[in-house]
């Protein structure tokens, strides 16, 4: 098992605060693309402040965040660019309201997703978790709102979490700048590679459709050899979605995948 | 071939789709949230189980209650006014004092040392400046009490409280629920809440969320307001009362706007915007107690400084053209006199005058200058002395100064009542009107609600001023 | 200013009201009698007549003209005119008083067909207009379609086999699955069946039909039967209906040993300090609604409770997974839980 929990991590990097700058709106020349997603008000916009120093607006009802923003910030001298998004439910929906996120997030090819969660909500949550975890390998979550799980008296442990997940998890109260500097010593290492992910495929599917999403992907990986999300392409057939199966036709998925 | 493959890829999932059956989504997502138990039962331990904290429980039975309810709501919105009105009044006419009275001369000094030509320093100075801090000083204040204010109710997560009691009247007028969230929104700037409509799916349901979003008042049009309902339905009762009349009449004002929301969505949920109601489903987040002083700071920093700015940027050229048409001439009138002539008669017939048109007409960049804007020209056509000459922009230092020059310009409790109306009923502003637009991505709507306040200002403004005369 | 007078005034506005409300009032208003004066409806009597005809000949009875004219509200001899046109066009052969489609002729109605039901099939799932709209727009939108529209306009929708009502959609060859089923009037009692189909005409009935909150899926089982009316239990409620609504409603009759849950309700029947598990969801919500519904929780063997009800009796907030969601009643209805 290649993925270190971090919350135990007694070997691991330490954050190197000295290393860090935040940049605002400055996001030239940049080596890292990260995407903030998530469900709706689960802070992403405060967890996007607190790493750039940007004021981006947040407020306590889903949905205040309705487009995309960008921010940078700078970290051992490499430059990543943090893009805030929507919150969504879903990436299987072909709702108006998710578009922006979910095309980000299929398309956007960010170098890693950082996914943020709600603690004490965190089974609702997964549901977007285990999608994202379907096309993508580089993936960080942030258990935010740490502050609340506890005053519910709800514990978890990420250390099993991680495991089971397979992408690090990184506990945090965003709020209270609580957990910022471990998620960014967490996001360079999946950046850099220092970290791999071994994200979770989901299980508990009927054995009809376990079998259709096998044989569809077999052709899809014949065509298309280095499709790393084969099996989520063809969930996407499956359902019929248009967007994907035009990008089949024109052929503009080549450059997606590239 | 490449292309031969891919539409054998495509065949194949329609064939594969077949044999699955339409149950697929369900399967799927039930497959999901079955793998999503299976983790949490490992990592997860909850003592509690799913129950929701007991304070907030307790919070939610009475803002959602039968008696409490709705009486909370407006409750919220008369205290959050009142220390808006209140509040506002004294740093207001500060700032006024300051940027007026005492920086405005000390610059037209300075502009005479240096010799500057008339029409230069009366064009920068009286028309440029001027605006700006006109609109400054009775903007800033207001704003930097009223966007806290906003955004702790909003923090604490009150809002989509608000949607969940008003969503059966949002589905009784075909909306969407979620258009209480963008009609606040709207309070503090329309062009705000128009982006906000976002989060509305259904494209039906979202024009309608954006086309009604200008009957919330903004807070370009609360100083209007303010000011109006203090000069003139104050002065209607005993002094001692004069605080809560004009109070009520301001709320009265924005509740009728939100009836003129309801009434327009169902108009137009009946006519050109046919259709059912679709789905509603909105997640009612926890309370989080605000964190007090930071997000007074932020909001100060944010919104009211970015919306200030976006004023200044309107104010100073509207200044400028203010400045020139009341210089000038065409004949013997200038160009503002003359229009205000031809508009008086039309005017008349909706119980306003020429001068407040034309304030509305030079306005429509920034709501924000209509007040100085009237009160200069008033002064322009009536001649009385009291301002700082033609086109100068300026505020009496009172509420009653002020109350003088507009009665001495012939209005009545009439006109205010009905500048009172205009001022909620009146074309969005330049900037909602191409965020609308941006929204859209559609003419045709966005002169839709642009033309249709007006039109409904209109209408309104003439029935009130008919039988107003007829029984008064 | 002196021929002003408030009430003049007011007279004329008035007035000017009134005219609008003439030109543009729905359905009569004057605007749109010009409007639709000018649209040809040649096109649209011939093929009424096509349909009409079509489905006569499935049910076994042939129409002569004068049944034809009578049917259709048009002008009597513009229908006659079309109908001796459709003859030279081959579409329709005239024998004696009898006018009997010809192959070309039920080819061009199954493509009526075809347009009208798939349109109303893109009305319930991608539109929110209410179910008792569906057929009217269908009716209207069935002339305009072309052949390639209503192609495109099958396979965007995933080329479906039924339209929501229940009836068979025919494929661009013109087969059209078959539909069997009985007629809920004729089910004995205890009989148990799943309703597959609830005609759409007349529209009185299917009205009414609809304001009982019936709808295609639903499991249901017959309790009492008499000539009067007929009583059956459907998930968790009791419906009684007069015979000639139960006779628009088919239903495919299941085994007799199939377990039917009694105890099956609609999620906005719970009451406060209940909880119930959910069992499914309703296939009268489709398309996106339903996987948002999914997606906030509402799978199956979720438990669901009330959090919080509303001062205005709708929406009320439901517990699920953790986190309070609004759901109106019309949704939470077709929500189906056990306690
Ligand atoms: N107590 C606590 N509250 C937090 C924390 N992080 C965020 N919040 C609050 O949660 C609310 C939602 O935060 P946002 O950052 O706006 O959430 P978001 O995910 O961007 O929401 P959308 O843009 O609507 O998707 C705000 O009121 C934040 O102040 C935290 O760690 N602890
Ligand atoms: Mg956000």
């Amino acid at each position: 098992m290649e993925v270190k929990p971090k919350s135990a991590c007694d070997t691991c990097a330490h954050f190197n605060a000295a290393g860090l700058k935040k940049l605002g709106v400055d996001t030239s020349s940049f080596d890292h693309v990260i995407a903030l997603a998530g469900n709706p008000n689960t802070g992403k916009s405060t967890v996007f402040n607190a790493l750039t120093g940007l004021r981006q607006h947040t407020g306590n009802w889903p949905g205040k965040t309705v487009t995309r923003a960008e921010g940078g910030f700078e970290y051992n001298n490499e430059k990543y660019k943090l893009v805030d998004l929507p919150g969504t439910y879903s990436l299987l929906s072909t709702s108006e309201d998710e578009e922006v996120a979910r095309n980000f997030i299929l398309f956007g090819k960010p170098t890693v997703t950082v996914i943020v969660v709600d603690a004490s909500r965190l089974e609702r949550n997964l549901n977007l978790v285990l999608q994202i975890l379907e096309i993508t390998d580089r993936a960080v979550l942030c258990l935010n709102l740490m502050d609340e799980a506890k005053r519910n008296d709800i514990e978890i442990n990420t250390r099993t979490l991680a495991r089971d997940l397979g992408i690090p998890v990184v506990p945090a109260s965003a709020r209270y700048n609580e957990g910022i500097p471990e998620l960014i010593q967490t996001i360079s290492e999946v950046a850099n590679g220092s970290i791999v992910c071994k994200p979770h495929r989901i299980k508990n599917i009927p054995k009809n459709i376990e079998k259709a999403v096998e044989d569809l992907s077999v052709e899809i990986l014949k065509e298309y050899p280095d499709m790393p999300n084969s099996r989520w392409i063809a969930f996407r057939l499956l359902e019929g979605d248009q967007h994907i199966i035009n990008l089949l036709r024109t052929g503009e998925f080549e450059e997606y995948i590239s | 071939m490449k292309q031969k493959n891919i539409d054998n890829i495509i065949a194949l999932s329609n064939d594969l789709r077949w044999q699955i059956g339409d149950e697929f989504h369900d399967n799927l997502a039930e497959g999901i949230y079955a793998d999503a138990a299976e983790i949490v039962k490992v990592s997860v331990h909850k003592p509690n189980g799913d129950n929701r904290l007991r304070l907030d429980a307790k919070i939610d039975k009475i803002i959602t209650s039968k008696t409490w309810g709705f009486p909370l709501m407006f409750l919220i919105l008369a205290v959050v006014l009142w220390l808006t009105i209140v509040g506002a009044n004294y740093p207001s006419s500060m700032l006024a004092e300051l940027l007026l009275n005492t920086i405005h001369p000390a610059l037209k000094g300075y502009a005479s040392a240096l010799g500057l030509p008339w029409w230069l320093d009366g064009f920068l100075i009286d028309g440029v400046y001027m605006a700006v801090a006109w609109v400054i000083a009775v903007m800033l204040p207001p704003m930097a009490i009223f966007f806290p204010l906003f955004t702790l109710l909003e923090d604490f997560g009150y809002l989509p409280r608000v949607a969940f009691n008003l969503d059966h009247l949002f589905k009784l007028s075909g909306a969407h629920g979620k258009q209480a969230l963008t009609m606040s929104m709207g309070f503090g700037c329309n062009a705000a809440g128009v982006v906000a409509t976002r989060i509305i799916d259904s494209p039906r349901e979202r024009l309608i969320a954006i086309i009604t979003n200008n009957f919330s008042l903004c807070n370009g049009r609360w100083p209007t307001q303010i000011l109006i309902a203090t000069i003139f339905i104050g002065a209607t009762v005993p002094a001692s009362f004069a605080g809560i009349a004009s109070l009520g009449a301001v709320i009265g004002v924005a509740i009728l706007g939100i009836c003129f929301m309801f009434l327009t969505s169902w108009a137009l949920s009946k006519t050109v915007l046919k259709g059912e109601v679709s789905t509603f489903n909105l997640e009612l987040p926890p309370y989080r107690p605000p964190r007090f002083w930071k997000t007074i700071y932020t909001s100060i920093i944010d919104r009211t400084l970015i919306v200030l700015w976006r004023a200044i940027v309107f104010a100073a050229p509207a200044g400028a053209v203010i400045w020139l048409i009341s210089n000038i001439h065409i004949g013997d009138l200038s160009i503002a006199a003359w229009m205000i002539d031809s508009f008086d008669g039309f005017g008349f017939l909706f119980g306003l005058n020429g001068v407040i048109l034309v304030a509305y007409i030079v306005a429509i960049p920034a709501n924000e200058i209509v007040i100085p804007t009237i009160l200069m020209l008033t002064v322009l056509v009536t001649g009385i002395s009291g301002g700082a000459g033609a086109g100068v922009m300026f505020e009496l230092d009172s509420a009653n100064a002020t109350g003088e020059i507009l009665r001495a310009g012939g209005w009545t409790l009439l006109t205010a009542v009905n500048l009172m109306l205009f001022s909620l009923l009146h074309n969005p502003c330049s900037t909602t009107i191409y965020t609308i637009y941006k929204e859209t991505k559609s003419v045709r709507w966005t002169v839709v609600a642009s033309i249709l306040p007006v039109i409904m200002g209109f209408v309104v403004t003439f029935l009130v001023a008919q039988v107003w005369r007829l029984f008064a | 200013m002196n021929t002003y007078d408030p009430l003049l005034a007011l007279l004329v506005f008035l007035g000017i009201c009134l005219l609008g409300f003439l030109f543009f009032r729905p359905n009569n208003g004057w605007f749109w009698l010009i409007n639709k004066g000018s649209q040809s409806t040649d096109k649209i009597i011939v093929e009424d007549i096509l349909k009409r005809l079509y489905h006569n000949e499935n049910a076994g009875k042939y129409l002569n003209i004068n049944d034809i004219v009578r049917t259709l509200k048009q002008n009597d001899k513009m229908v006659i005119d079309s109908i001796d046109n459709m003859a030279t066009l081959g579409l329709v052969r005239i024998s004696g008083d009898i006018v009997k489609l010809t192959k070309s002729g039920s080819d061009y109605a199954l493509r009526i067909i075809r347009a009208h039901r798939l349109w109303e099939r893109y009305l319930a799932d991608k539109t929110g207009f209410n179910k008792t709209e569906w057929h009217q727009r269908a009716e209207r939108k069935e002339h305009e379609l072309s052949m390639d529209e209503t192609n495109l306009l099958a396979h965007k929708l995933g080329n479906p086999q039924f339209d929501p009502h229940g009836d068979p959609i025919p494929t661009i060859t013109g087969k059209m699955a078959e539909l069997k089923g009985v007629p809920v009037s004729e089910l004995k009692t205890h009989t148990i069946g799943r309703i597959i189909h609830i005609k759409d005409k007349p529209d009185i009935i299917y009205k009414q039909i609809m304001a009982e909150n019936i709808h295609i899926g639903s499991i249901i089982r017959v309790v009492e039967k008499s000539p009067e009316r007929i009583v059956f239990h459907s998930e968790g409620e009791a419906f009684k209906l007069a015979p000639i609504m139960a006779g628009n409603i088919t239903v495919s009759i299941l085994e007799k040993n199939i377990s039917y849950e009694e105890d099956i309700l609609r999620l906005n029947i719970l009451k406060e300090n209940e909880k119930a598990k959910i069992i499914g969801i309703s296939k009268e919500i489709r398309g996106e609604s339903r996987r948002r519904l999914l997606d906030l929780g509402f799978v199956k063997g979720a438990s669901v409770s009330i959090d919080l009800l509303n001062p205005l009796g709708e929406p009320k907030a439901y517990l699920i997974k953790g986190t309070s969601i609004a759901l109106r009643n019309d949704q939470a209805s077709k929500i189906l839980i056990k306690k």
